[in-house]
């Protein structure tokens, strides 16, 4: 081998792993970082849909049972 | 449509982290790393390419050695600069939540320290690493070293402090005070290899970087604040989804 090629890779060589774990560890730690953020966050969105539809059809059975009074109440008065 | 941003600043600081990342390997020059000698006669002029010899010293001709651990500074300082400057955030909401009494600054400084804690683990690891390689060790009590692990402690110590005291209004006092005093070592810790004897590498003191070099260090900066930023932003938002489906729940309950 070209002996100035191979004083290069012995120097390339023994850093590789080093360079290797260091970038894989901060590209690993920050898309773990956003990948858990965004799980809660969909998850937390989810909650929140089923409790949106929850409320909204209680609001929509507390509308119909507040007009069938109010139908029933004019009935009586008539 | 805050979703929207933040997306995009996530797919920024993809796209210029990733950039940096190519542009540190196959454009940015290694740093030299000492001198090696080589008999003359062993070297075939054809075969250097780019490696030319810097100068003769009788039969030997003398080369640079160029230092690959070196990659490492392109992630491993714009990841404790990040780390700075989301805790100078941190403090500063910490000042305003006791300037107004607003929760909502306790929210903030809360979600920097938590952003800032996530940067300076990655900066003690990635130093470690470069250390070893360095230097041989893993660790040293340089003053650096020792300044940025005070830093560490004192962050980790933050939500030690947080989870220790029940009174939420006690609680936000005392981390905004906390998070103040402990901001102080922010500066010492950068400024102190400047100061003191130190054998922590200070780069930008010397004016070490050439053209490339400084642009991959510039792009994975920008990349690494964004994605602070985008980070930071999502925890945000999260955590108000969160207080809003606190309120429904409640009002269900009720």
């Amino acid at each position: 081998m070209n002996p100035v090629l191979e004083q290069i890779y012995s120097l390339v060589v023994p850093s590789a792993p080093y360079i290797i774990v260091a970038y894989a560890l901060i590209w690993v730690a920050l898309f773990g970082y956003v990948f858990f953020v965004s799980l809660r966050l969909g998850r937390i969105e989810t909650q929140m849909s089923v409790l949106e539809d929850t409320m909204a059809r209680r609001d929509k059975t507390a509308g119909a049972v507040k007009a069938a009074a109010e139908a029933d109440d004019a009935e009586s008065a008539s | 449509m805050r979703l929207v941003w933040i997306r995009a600043a996530i797919v920024g600081a993809v796209v210029l982290t990733t950039v940096a990342f190519l542009l540190a390997f196959f454009v940015a020059a290694p740093a030299p790393f000492g001198e090696v000698r080589i008999p003359a006669a062993q070297v075939s002029g054809a075969q250097l390419g780019p490696n030319q010899p810097v100068g003769v010293e009788g039969d030997n001709m003398v080369f640079l050695r160029w230092d690959m651990g070196q990659k490492i500074f392109y992630f491993h300082v714009p990841v404790a600069e990040a780390s700075f400057l989301v805790f100078l955030f941190a403090a500063v909401y910490g000042g305003l939540f006791l300037a107004k009494r607003d929760r909502k600054w306790d929210t903030r400084s809360r979600i920097a320290m938590e952003v800032t804690l996530f940067f300076v683990l990655l900066t003690m690891v990635t130093g470690v690493i470069w250390t070893k390689w360095a230097w041989g060790v893993w660790w040293q009590w340089e003053p650096r070293l020792t300044t940025y692990f005070i830093m560490t402690l004192l962050v980790v110590a933050y939500f030690v402090l947080r989870n220790s005291v029940e009174d939420e209004e006690r609680r936000a006092t005392y981390a905004a005070v906390f998070a103040i005093v402990a901001f102080i070592d922010a500066p010492i810790s950068f400024l102190i290899t400047r100061v003191l004897p130190s054998t922590h590498p200070v780069v930008f003191k010397s004016g070490g970087l050439d053209g490339w070099q400084l642009a991959t260090f510039i792009i994975a900066q920008l990349g690494m604040l964004l994605f602070g930023f985008a980070v930071y932003e999502l925890r945000l938002h999260e955590e108000r989804l969160g207080e809003r489906l606190e309120v429904l729940k409640n009002s269900l309950g009720g």
